[in-house]
C-alpha cells in the first residue's frame, strides 16, 4: 500500500512541478523582459514552446551515436527521480538517513548525462560545450557539498531521527541554533548557496556551457524536436529541485503550523507556499543575476569557484564547527 | 566583489513601463516630414522623358516607346528618391506607406502600369492619332 502511495505521489508531484517549473520560466522570461523594458512573451511561452518542440522533427546526425537519443530519456528520468528526494515544503517522499548524497547525486547525474548527449552528438561545438560543463560541475559541486554536509552535520547535533536527510531541515532549521557564530556562518553559505545555484541552473556569470553567443547552445547544439523538449523539461525540473534546496536549507519555515492546518490541507498549502519561496529565491538567483551580469570566461568562472567560493564556504563551515566544538571543549 | 552598477537599473526598470510600440495592436511608430516610403506614380502627368530611367540606381523604370511613359516594378527600388527628384512634371512621388510585405514578387502593389493598361492606353492614343 505504501509503495502505491508513494508512486501516486510521485507522479502527482512530477506533475505539479513540471506545470511550476515551465511557469517560472515564463514568469522569469517576463520579468527579465520588464527589467529591460521590453513586454516579454506571454507568461505561459514555455508551455507552447515544450508543445512545438514535441511536434517538430527531430534531427539525429550522422556521426550521432546511440546514447544521443537515449541521453534526453535518461535525463529526464532521473530528475523525476530526484523530485522524490527533493524537499517540496515537506519531507521529502522517501526520505531516509543519509538520503542527502542520492540527492546529491542525482543532481550531477543530470548535468553529466546532459554532457554523454552532447559527446555523442559528433558536433564540436557540443563537445566544446560539454568539456566546460564537466569544468564546471567539477568547481561548483566542491563548496556545496561542504555547506550542506556541515549544516546536516550541525542539525544532526540537535537529536533528529534521521541524520544527513533532507527531511530535517523540517525538524530544526539552522537559525534556531541562534548563537553569532552559527548565523554569521549559515549568512556566508547562503550566499554561497546563491552562486552554486545560479551557477548549477547556468545563467549570468556561469552561462558557460551553454553560451548561445559564443559556442552556439554548447551541449544542446546538435539537439532539435523532441529530445530537446526532454532536455528543457528535465533542466526545468532541476532548476526548481535545487531552488528547493536552498529553500528547503535556509527558508524551511511553513505555513501550515502558523495557520493549525494539518493532513492533505498541510501538505498543499506548504507546498504553494514552499513554491512562493522557490519563485523568490529564483528571482534573486536567476532574473535578477541573469539581467545584471554578463558571462565569465571558463577561468574566470573555475578561479572564481576556487579562489572565493570554496574560501567563503570553508570560512562559514569553520563557524559552525567552532559552535559546536568550542562548546565541547569548554 | 562589487555591486555591478546595473542593479539599480534594472530594478527600477521593472517598475517602469515598457517603452516599446505592441505594433499589431496601435499604430506603427509615425512617420517622420519626409520619409521615403512606396513611390506613387501618377500616369497622367508623365511627359515621358525618360529622365527617370536615366537616374535609377537599381533599374526599375521600364520606358513603353508606344505609350511614351514608364511602368515601374518597386521590388527593386531601393528608395533613394532621385528619380522623384529629377521628374520635370512631378510625375512621381514618395509616399508614407512602407508596410510592403507581400508573398508574390509581382504582387499588383509594387507595380504600376501593368499590361492590361499599357494596353488600354495604347487603344486609347491610337484612336486618337
Ligand atoms: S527611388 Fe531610387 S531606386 Fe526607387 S525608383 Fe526612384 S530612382 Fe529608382
Ligand atoms: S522623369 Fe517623370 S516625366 Fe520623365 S519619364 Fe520619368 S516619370 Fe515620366
Amino acid at each position: 500500500m505504501n509503495i502505491i502511495y508513494i508512486t501516486l505521489g510521485l507522479i502527482a508531484i512530477y506533475l505539479y512541478v513540471s506545470f511550476v517549473s515551465l511557469l517560472w520560466e515564463g514568469l522569469d522570461r517576463k520579468l527579465v523582459a520588464r527589467m529591460q523594458r521590453r513586454i516579454g512573451p506571454p507568461i505561459l511561452q514555455p508551455f507552447y514552446d515544450f508543445l512545438k518542440l514535441l511536434s517538430k522533427e527531430s534531427i539525429i546526425p550522422r556521426d550521432a551515436n546511440k546514447l544521443f537519443e537515449l541521453a534526453p530519456v535518461l535525463a529526464l528520468a532521473s530528475s523525476i527521480a530526484l523530485l522524490a528526494y527533493t524537499p517540496l515544503g515537506f519531507e521529502p517522499l522517501l526520505a531516509t538517513k543519509g538520503d542527502v548524497i542520492v540527492f546529491i547525486y542525482l543532481l550531477t547525474l543530470i548535468a553529466f548525462i546532459r554532457v554523454i548527449g552532447a559527446v555523442s552528438s559528433g558536433s564540436p561545438y557540443a563537445q566544446i560545450g560539454a568539456q566546460r560543463e564537466i569544468v564546471m560541475i567539477a568547481s561548483r559541486e566542491v563548496p556545496m557539498m561542504l555547506g550542506l554536509f556541515a549544516i546536516l552535520w550541525r542539525l544532526s547535533k540537535l537529536g533528529v531521527e534521521k541524520p544527513f536527510s533532507l527531511g530535517t531541515f523540517y525538524q530544526y532549521n539552522i537559525w534556531e541554533i541562534g548563537t553569532p557564530a552559527t548565523i554569521v556562518g549559515t549568512l556566508i553559505l547562503l550566499v554561497v548557496f546563491i552562486f552554486w545555484l545560479a551557477s548549477e541552473i547556468e545563467v549570468g556569470y556561469f552561462n558557460i556551457p551553454e553560451a548561445e553567443t559564443e559556442v552556439a547552445e554548447g551541449p544542446m547544439a546538435e539537439y532539435s524536436g523532441r529530445h530537446l523538449a526532454l532536455f528543457k523539461l528535465s533542466n526545468a525540473l532541476k532548476e526548481f529541485a535545487s531552488a528547493s534546496l536552498v529553500v528547503a536549507i535556509f527558508f524551511p519555515w511553513g505555513l501550515s503550523g502558523y495557520l493549525g492546518i494539518s493532513g492533505i490541507g498541510a501538505l498543499i498549502i506548504d507546498l504553494l507556499f514552499h513554491t512562493l519561496k522557490v519563485f523568490a529565491v529564483l528571482f534573486v538567483s536567476m532574473s535578477v543575476f541573469r539581467a545584471v551580469t554578463g558571462r565569465l570566461k571558463i577561468t574566470q568562472a573555475v578561479g572564481m569557484f576556487w579562489s572565493r567560493i570554496i574560501p567563503m564556504s570553508l570560512i562559514g563551515v569553520i563557524l559552525l564547527a567552532i559552535d559546536v566544538l568550542g562548546g565541547v571543549i569548554a | 566583489m562589487k555591486i555591478p552598477p546595473t542593479l539599480s537599473v534594472v530594478l527600477s526598470n521593472l517598475l517602469k513601463k515598457p517603452a516599446t510600440n505592441p505594433f499589431p495592436h496601435t499604430d506603427p511608430v509615425p512617420t517622420p516630414e519626409g520619409f521615403r516610403g512606396k513611390v506613387v506614380y501618377h500616369v497622367d502627368k508623365c511627359i515621358g522623358c525618360k529622365l527617370c530611367v536615366t537616374v535609377c540606381p537599381a533599374g526599375v523604370f521600364e520606358y513603353v516607346e508606344e505609350i511614351k511613359k514608364v511602368t515601374l516594378w518597386l521590388g527593386r527600388c531601393v528608395f533613394c528618391q532621385q528619380c522623384v527628384d529629377v521628374c520635370p512634371t512631378n510625375a512621381l512621388e514618395m509616399s508614407n506607406e512602407f508596410l510592403l510585405a507581400t508573398y508574390d514578387k509581382y504582387d499588383d502593389n509594387l507595380r504600376w502600369l501593368k499590361d492590361e493598361e499599357i494596353e488600354e492606353l495604347r487603344a486609347k492614343q491610337g484612336g486618337k492619332t
